[in-house]
This record gives structure tokens, sequence and C-alpha cells, in this order.
């Protein structure tokens, strides 16, 4: 389960977007964010809105969240990462790239694999990133929260490895995939099941999540999309109330549900996904990690809600 | 520091295995003080590069490791430095101060509750401190006003909430330490309420907000050490320096003042103290729990109960357990990091049950 | 040295606690503080020790105003015993003791004096606690205790020693030892003591001078035979007692008599004449029948005076180990006045009861029913040579009536007072 970051510095980021990337040439208008390159050096802002100034494209990255590691390889740039969190399992190559910690990274390891980069996410506490910055290891935050967010981050991936065609073409062929699933799902005259995505027994994705997102892009309407929190945890009467018509739980390492379970739960038989068997399960990585699988995730769960139309 | 050596030559204390250092109290601290060194030295050796570690994803040799914390030229990787000097050795000092200064708060308000099973947190510091370092990570001033934003707001909410119970215990001037007690608490349980409500909130930020909440001293730099230093040397002291005058209120306040030594008074600078000793360490490492429970009990079976061998004993002796502790916590999994309370109370807790058995089997100790 | 108390007043809120209070403790004197529970005493130590903030201009120790003096000088001027000291914690006796040189104390740093040590050995063994100086505290008996509490008072080397009930919660054993401590310590070093005492005749035993309150006033103070007379320990605590020359410390000794006066419950009383264990089965038999008793004349510690106290029979009682006083006498005879029926148990008569049989005599010749149990027979408890026997003998000849047993005694003295109605 991976958590976006409320609104802070996200203005900010935008704001400096749209000045920065006006008088940016060189990345050819793929990557929207806020980046210039001078030679081999690069200027970028981050998610937080912080400003990094990298002098050369680096050689050797660290990589602390799941989500990183994922684009790192996925543009082509797994053999430049040598440090990676323990929650980092996908590629299978990462089991044999050092570990540097999870919440509380391994300073001394970090600094022993004398990276030139760090890639985290918004989990880490900043704290400790900041503690290696003071050692002259800059870091990077990628608060990656939307389908659009992971093209923007892939490409921003590719540019600070070097590995800037690989990124436009992956996010190319992402854009045909996700391009190929919303031309259907988005049709106007097409009947939209309510959804529940379920990842922990009663808790759900509201709006402004990655889940939210991706149920509207799947051609579903989120029985919690007016909630009032990113992540709510629902009562069992709202969810009966709500009468969704299909019901996706997600499997995961933490994962206890089953269908059966969800179908036993008291008063759940008048659901309509209950009554009609319509409960599904979605392997969580795929919602979870905000890397190139979440394409995978959005054609899994496209075709869950509207299995006529990807048969 | 004359203590008594109790040069007798009556009956030692009945059965006490432990009667050696009570009437060697002098000999205790020296021994305490010297371990506390030999910690001190052996925690910067530990780590997940080793000497002493695991040792992944490579081992430094011992001499590698003396030359680099020397800062002896050598024929060793730059970087070996930076971890010594920018990575452990702030931590191993920041850990021992945070230990002295939990285990002297702790000591001085089982005194002043005249209970042993007062800690340094009984008065609302770590609900307090939990509600300032909750709050700066919900409303993001950790990204925008810099890293000093949390600790600075953990430690004056913590300084609030404590003064917010001691208004409740002081009806005209006078220290009550039962109403002060049960304000503690009936505080602490509000504001515990207040966190879980917020973190509800927090949801996302939450994540940066585990390593505080749970303890930690990953965060430790250069520039910790020093704003605690000073704070925590002179507050230790204070407590030493009042050992005697502390000996006379756990017989109560009025024997207390019989005994020419102003009970309201000592009440006050003892809260104060450790308050603000208390609300300094947590504010830069999260809630650490145990130590200052433990340590007090654990050396008062040793050394007993007077103050003037207590207060040093505990000194030393919380820091040298934080320190293990805390290196036991960076290097016990490999490339992970156990959170530090944890392991105070891991190892804290059979060990101060067996002291516990051991002295009473031996038909003494209260 | 003296302590002058002069015009103190107290109160907590708006409860007057203490009302006028003067009074001077001479320099090695024993004062004994005494008065009901709620009369001010401890209040009135508490002002003593500035525990309770005193007007200043009340308290004077050798003419200086007690507010001048430092917390540590008046720890050096008064030490204070309370009624019982514990604590959690695991402190031995001799860290106990060196409290008592906090006041002392010259430097923070530097700990203790170099006589320090020395001091609190030998307090310890002028209470008597120096064989306990490495226990606990906690593991000490309450007299071990009070001891400790006395040697930490003795280390703070004080002018005046401050006791507040140092023995309530003792046995009677303990009770002496810690007033004969108390009271050479006064002697020996001339400590001036002024003691909160709860038990009247200790302290008639023990002070120089007693000072009585009542409801925060000063009552009287002087001597003990001056201030204990059974007057103002009528008006003050509300008891009837009779006031003795103690036999064995030749001081006075207070005896509390009837407290309840008449006890005509279910119609006429019987007066039952006893003693040496042999009234005990006729008291509780006569009780459970229902009948209204009295007894008389009994020593404080026969058993016949335990089994009357604990049926709350009306009793007259005398001094242990005296002879019965004519003032005894005459309150025996003035319950008999007050009864129907006297009843003569078999008990042993020597010089000191032989009252109690002429007694017997005078309820006969005022038209009262005498019984008397029978067993001339049996072996003599007679210890006057015959004239115990032979007094019985007139008693039954002048017309008593004699009864072989309780249960005959029960059911003869039934039918009398069933008569009499």
């Amino acid at each position: 389960m991976e958590m976006t970051v409320g609104n802070k510095g996200y203005m900010t980021w935008i704001a400096l977007a749209v000045v920065v990337s006006s008088v940016t040439a060189f990345t050819g208008g793929y990557y929207t964010g806020a980046i210039t390159t001078d030679g081999d050096s690069i200027l970028l802002v981050d998610d937080y809105g912080r400003t990094i100034k990298l002098d050369s494209i680096p050689e050797r990255i660290v990589s602390t969240a799941p989500t990183p590691t994922e684009m790192l390889f996925a543009v082509g740039a797994g053999d430049l990462v040598v440090g990676v969190d323990t929650y980092s399992d996908y590629p299978a190559e990462v089991a044999n790239i050092t570990k540097v910690g999870d919440y509380t990274l391994s300073t001394e390891v970090i600094i022993s694999l004398q990276p030139d980069l760090i890639i985290s996410s918004d989990l880490v506490p900043i704290s400790q990133l900041e503690l290696l910055e003071d050692q002259g290891i800059p870091f990077v935050i990628l608060a990656t929260r939307t389908l659009d967010d992971v093209l923007k981050d892939l490409r921003l991936v590719g540019i600070l490895t070097g590995h800037v065609d690989e990124a436009n073409e992956l996010v190319d062929e992402l854009e045909d995939r996700i391009e190929a699933v919303t031309s259907k799902t988005q049709a106007v005259d097409l009947v939209k099941p309510r959804a529940y995505l379920e990842y922990y027994p009663y808790w759900t994705y509201g709006p402004g999540s990655f889940g939210d997102d991706l149920i509207a892009l799947a051609g579903g309407i989120n029985i919690a999309e007016n909630t009032s929190s990113e992540y709510p945890m629902l009562t069992s009467e709202f969810v009966i109330a709500q009468d969704p018509e299909i019901i996706v739980y997600t499997v995961g390492y933490m994962t206890t549900t089953t269908a059966d379970e969800i179908s036993s739960r008291p008063g759940w038989d008048v659901i309509t996904a209950v009554s009609e068997g319509d409960i599904h399960s979605m392997d969580d990585n795929l919602l979870s990690r905000y890397g190139p699988r979440i394409v995978d995730g959005l054609e899994d769960l496209a075709a869950l809600l509207h299995p006529d139309l990807f048969a | 520091m004359a203590l008594e050596s109790g040069q007798s030559d009556v009956e030692p204390a009945k059965g006490s295995r432990f009667a050696f250092f009570r009437r060697n109290p002098l000999l205790f601290i020296v021994l305490l003080f010297l371990f506390l060194l030999v910690s001190t030295f052996l925690a910067v050796l530990v780590g997940t590069l080793g000497p002493i570690g695991p040792g992944e994803p490579e081992k430094i040799s011992l001499s590698d490791a003396m030359y680099a914390i020397l800062k002896l030229d050598g024929d060793y990787p730059a970087y070996y430095t930076a971890v010594f000097w920018d990575v452990r050795i702030p931590r191993v000092l920041l850990a021992g101060l945070v230990g002295a200064a939990l285990a002297c708060a702790g000591t001085a308000m089982q005194a002043i509750f005249r209970n042993p099973m007062a800690d340094p947190f009984i008065i609302g510091v770590s609900s307090g401190a939990a509600v300032g370092a909750v709050s700066a990570g919900l409303i993001g001033l950790t990204t925008v006003v810099g890293a000093f934003t949390a600790p600075m707001l953990a430690f004056v909410s913590a300084l609030v909430t404590v003064l917010v119970v001691y208004k409740m215990g002081t009806v005209r001037g006078k220290v009550y330490v039962d109403t002060l007690l049960l304000s503690g608490v009936a505080i602490a349980a509000f504001l515990g309420a207040i966190v879980s409500f917020l973190i509800f909130f927090a949801r996302d930020d939450y994540h940066q907000l585990i390593p505080w909440l749970l303890g930690s001293f990953a965060v430790a730099k250069w520039s910790y050490v020093w704003i605690l230093v000073l704070p925590v040397c002179f507050g230790v002291c204070l407590v030493f320096l009042f050992g005697r005058e502390l000996n006379a209120l756990l017989l109560g306040e009025e024997t207390a003042h019989n005994l020419g030594a102003d009970p309201e008074f000592l009440k006050k600078l003892m809260l104060t103290t450790a308050a603000l000793v208390t609300a300094g360490a947590v504010a830069f490492t999260g809630i650490i729990g145990f130590v200052g429970l433990i340590v007090p009990h654990m050396m008062r079976i040793l050394v007993g109960a007077d103050h003037r061998a207590l207060v040093p004993a505990s000194i030393l002796f919380g820091a040298s357990f934080l320190i293990w502790a805390d290196a036991i916590s960076r290097t016990i999994i490999p490339g992970q990091e156990l959170p530090v309370g944890i392991i105070t109370a891991l190892c804290g807790g059979p060990f101060f049950l067996y002291l516990l058995r051991r002295s009473r089997t031996s038909g003494s100790m209260s | 040295m003296r302590i002058d108390v002069s015009d103190l007043s107290f109160s907590f809120g708006v409860s007057r606690v203490l009302k006028n209070v003067s009074f001077t403790v001479g320099d090695g004197e024993f004062l004994g503080l005494m008065g009901p529970n709620g009369s001010g005493k401890t209040t009135l130590l508490r002002c003593l020790t500035r525990y309770l903030p005193a007007d200043p201009k009340a308290v004077f120790v050798d003419m200086k105003p007690l507010h001048t003096l430092s917390d540590r000088q008046l720890a050096t001027t008064f030490a204070v015993v309370p009624q019982s000291s514990s604590t959690d914690f695991p402190f031995t006796v001799r860290e106990i003791v060196t409290m008592g040189r906090i006041p002392h104390a010259h430097s923070r740093i530097l700990g203790s004096r170099a006589g320090d040590a020395r001091l609190v050995s030998a307090a310890m063994v002028a209470s008597g606690c120096d064989f306990l100086a490495d226990r606990h505290f906690s593991e000490l008996s309450g007299g071990e205790r009070q001891r400790v509490v006395i040697a930490r008072a003795l280390a703070q080397e004080p002018k005046a020693l401050l006791l507040d009930e140092p023995t309530v919660y003792l046995d009677i054993s303990g009770q002496l030892e810690i007033m004969d401590l108390v009271k050479k310590l006064n002697k020996e070093r001339s400590l001036t003591i002024v003691a909160v005492l709860h038990d009247i005749n200790l302290a008639a035993r023990y002070c120089d001078r007693i000072a009585l309150l009542h409801q925060g006033r000063l009552e009287a103070i002087g001597p003990p035979s001056d201030v204990l007379t059974p007057e103002t320990i009528q008006s003050v605590y509300g008891v009837d007692v009779a006031v003795r020359k103690d036999p064995f410390t030749h001081g006075i000794y207070v005896m509390p008599r009837s407290i309840t006066t008449s006890a005509r419950k279910n119609g006429a009383r019987v007066h039952v004449l006893c003693g040496g264990g042999s009234g005990g089965p006729i008291l509780r038999q006569l009780v459970e029948h229902g009948f209204s008793l009295s007894s008389g004349v009994l020593n404080v510690l026969d058993s016949d005076y335990e089994c009357a106290v604990d049926l709350h029979i009306p009793v007259v009682a005398e001094v242990p180990f005296s002879q019965i006083s004519d003032e005894t006498n005459r309150g025996n005879l003035s319950m008999i006045d007050d009864s129907r029926a006297v009843v003569v148990s078999r008990f042993p008569v020597g010089p000191g009861n032989f009252k109690n049989l002429e007694a017997a005599r005078y309820a006969l010749d005022n038209g009262k029913k005498v019984f008397v149990i029978s067993g001339l027979d049996l072996p003599s408890v007679d210890f006057i040579g015959g004239r115990a026997d032979a007094c019985l003998r007139g008693l039954i000849n002048a017309g008593a009536v004699e009864v072989s047993s309780v249960d005959e005694l029960t059911r003869q003295l039934g039918v009398e007072l069933e008569a009499l109605k």
C-alpha cells in the first residue's frame, strides 16, 4: 500500500513547472516537469519543490522505495542501481542488490555504496535523507500520485539516468496501452458499474487516490468517490447502501481476505456483487507500485469491470 | 564525591548478594564510568559495515576502523571517516546523552512522586511531544521550514503539556503529587487520543513520523548532540547535587522539611529539570520507553536507594544501556533497523526481572 | 533550649485550630502535649517546626523569632520524630540516620563532612539501633523504626526534640522502651523535649510538665499531678477517671471508671460482688438471661474486671494490686443502693478486698435481697484467717439466701425480681 502526499509542495511544483518548462527545449517536449540540462549538468525541481543540481549524469543510484526501483529498471537503468530498500522486489534482479533499510535507512551502508544520487519516495522520512545530503549525496523525491505522474516520473528517471530514449519509448507504449483501454471505457454510452475496491477489510481508495483514478479510467464508479479521505475506512452499512455491482480485493503479502469471507460478511448477501458472485481478486503490487506495472493494473481492472469489452 | 563507604564491623545487609556494591558505591560508580567509556568505544565499532556487525555489503577491518576513527592517514576509503565521524559517533553520543537524560529524569520523578513506578513521562512529556511532532508532520512544516521544526514543536508542546499538568496539580503554590500524578495520566490519555486522531487524518504523512513515534537514533547528527549536551549535563548535575534532599523527600514532605530540605522548592526544581531534559531528549529521538523506569530500579537494587550514589549510577548506566540498545537495534537484522524501544524493553525487562528475583530470593530489598 | 509560644493562633481556612496559645518550655524540660483528638496538638507541633506557617511573632526559640531562622538552622534547632515512618525505597538504617546530617552539610559537591560517619554511628549507639545499621529500614518492626528515627533526630544535633505520638503504633513494651530512651536523652543530654502523647499514664510517668489542649485552647499546664485531676480530665475528655498514686513509680496513675453510669434497662439491677475469676460465669449467665447488672469492686487487671468490661457491665474498679480505697468503696455502696439484689460470688478474700464482704452486709442491712454462692465446704479461699468465712456465715444467718449453683441463682433471682414487679 503506497500513500500519497496531500498537496504540499504540489502547487509550488506546478508553478515552477509552468515557468521552467517554458524555457525547456532539450527534452524534446516529452517531460513536462521542471528540468534543465546544460552539458552534463542537470537542474531539476522534485515533487517536494526542492531544487536539485547534478553536475553529471549519475552513475551510482540508490533507490529507497519500490516505485523508483521499478521505474529505474523499466527505463533500462537497472545497472546503475547499487542499493535498494528492503521492500523493492521487482524485477527479480533487485534480489542481488545491496539492501539499505526500509523506513529507517542504514545511513552507513548508503555512504559505503558511494552513490551519486538517491531516488526516494515520500514514504521515507526526509530527515534521514537530509542526513545523507549533508554527506554530499543528493536526493530526488518522487511523489507519484496519478497515472499521469507515472508517465512524467518515468521520463524524469530517463533524463536523470541518461536513458531518455528508452523512457520515451516506454511512455509512448504505455500511453498506447492506456489509450486502448480508455477509448473503450470512456465511451459516452457505456454503462459504468459501481465498484468497491478493497485493499484491506473495509479500507478502500477515496477521492484523489490512485485507486480512485484507476477505477474511473477503467470505466467504473468508485462507491467511495465522495468520501472525505484519500484512504477511508468504510462502514459495513455504507457499502451495503452503495450496493456495489462488483467487488475487487487485492492480494498481497498482508492479505487475509477471500471472496468467501467478503460474501459471508453480515448483511452483505443483499449486495448485488455478492448475490451475483461478482467478487474478484487482483495482485496488490499492480495497484500499489506506481511504476509501469500500474498499466497492467489498469488493464486487469478494466477487464474485470467490463469483461465483454476486453474478452 | 565523598560517599559513605559504610565501613562497619557488623553484619552486612541481611543476605543481599549485592551488598558489596552498596558498601562501596564509589567503586561501583567508577566501574560504571569505565563501562560507559568502553561501551562508547565499542559501540562506535558496531554497525552494518563492521568491524563488529554483519559486514554487509563489505566489512571494515579493525585496523582501518582505528585509522579512520583517529583520522590518521591510511590506505582506506575516504568514506570510512564519514561512516565513523558523521554517522556512528554522533549517533552513539546522542544515544548516551538521551539515556543519561531519561535515566536521570526517571530517578528524579520517582523521588518526587515517592513512587518507584514513576517514569520521566509521567507528567505528560511524551504525549505532549507526540502532539507537537505529529502536528509538525501533519501541516507539512518539516519540509517547508526545515529539519528542526518537528523537534522544536515537540519540545515546546511537551513543555506546555507539563505546565498544564503542573498547574492542575498545584493549589496555592503547593504541589500535590497525587493530583499531579492523576492529572498527568488524564492529560496523557487525552493527548494520546488527539495523536491518534491526527494520525488518522495524516495517514500518508504518518510514514514520516514512524521513526519518531517508535523512537530512533537514525536521524542523529552532530547538531543534535551539540544542542543537547549542555542542557543534559546541567540537568543531571543538578539532580545529583540535590541527591541528599531527594533522599529526605522519599520519607515524606514533612520529614524533608524537618531535615532542612524545602520540599516545595525541591519538587519544583526537580520537575522543571526532569521535564526540560526529557522534552529535549524526546524532541530529537522520539519516545524511548523503559529506560527512565527500569534503569533507576536496577541501580537501586545494585547500589541502594541513596541518591548520592543512585543518581550518578543511573546516569552512567542509562547512557551505557541506551548505547548498547541502539547498537543492537541497528545490527541485529542485517540491512534493517529495529526500533530501539523494542530493544530496551526486550533486554531491559528480563534483566530487570532477574535482578528483582535475585534480590528478592536473597531475602531483602523492597 | 527555651521555647516561648506567645498568643499563637492558627486556622485552616475558617476553622480555628489553635486559639491564643501561650506557654514556655524551659531548657532541658520534658513537656507533654496532651488533649483529645482534634484539640490541636499536632498543629501546634507543626507551627513550631514551621511546617505550617504560624504568626511569625508567636514563636521564639532562645528569644529569637522563629522566622529569622533559615531552613537549615531550623533543622539544627528542632528534630522531629513522627508517629511512624515508612518508605517504599530500600534505604538502609545507616542511610536513614545519615539523612540527619543534611542540615549540617557544607557543600553539595563534597557531600558529607568528615565527622559525619562518626556522628551517625554515635547516634545509632545512643538510640540502641547500631546493630541494625545495615538492615533495610522497611523490614524493621515499628519499635525498631522509631529508634532509627530517633537516631536520625540525634544526628541532626538538635537543641530540642519534638515527638508526635511516637509510641502510638507500638505495643506496651515498645512504648516503654521508646519513652525510656527519650527520657534518658532528656536527662543525660539536657535535650529539651516536647512530646505529643495520647496515653495519659505514659505522659504522667515521663513528663516534667503537661500542657493540656482542648478545642485549640491551652486548658492547663503544669506538673502532671496538677494538670491530671479528675476534674480537668472530665472536662477535657468527658471521661470519669480516678487518679491514684502509682504504687510502683510513685507518680500518678489515671484510671477510667464507669463510662456508663446507669444501665437499668430491663427492670431492676443486680449488683455482683466478685473477684479473682469467680464472677465471670455468673456475669455471663445473668447477662444471657437478660438481667441488668453492675459489679464491684474489681481490680483493673482482674479477669472478672475484663469480663465485666467485655459484657459492658458498669463496674466499680480499683487500681491494680491495690486495696479498695474509701472512695471506691463509696462508689460500690452507691451502686448497691441502686440495685434490687446483690450476689456474692465465692471470691478469694484478702485484706485488700474484705470491704466487698462488708458491702454485702451493708446491702442486707439496707433491705436488699442478698444471694451467696454456697461452697463453705469447699477448700477455703479465705486469706485473712477465717474472718471471711465467718462473715459469710453471718450473712446467711442474717437472711442472705444460699444458692448451690449459678443455675439455681438465676432461677431464684428470676422469681425474686418477678415478685418485685
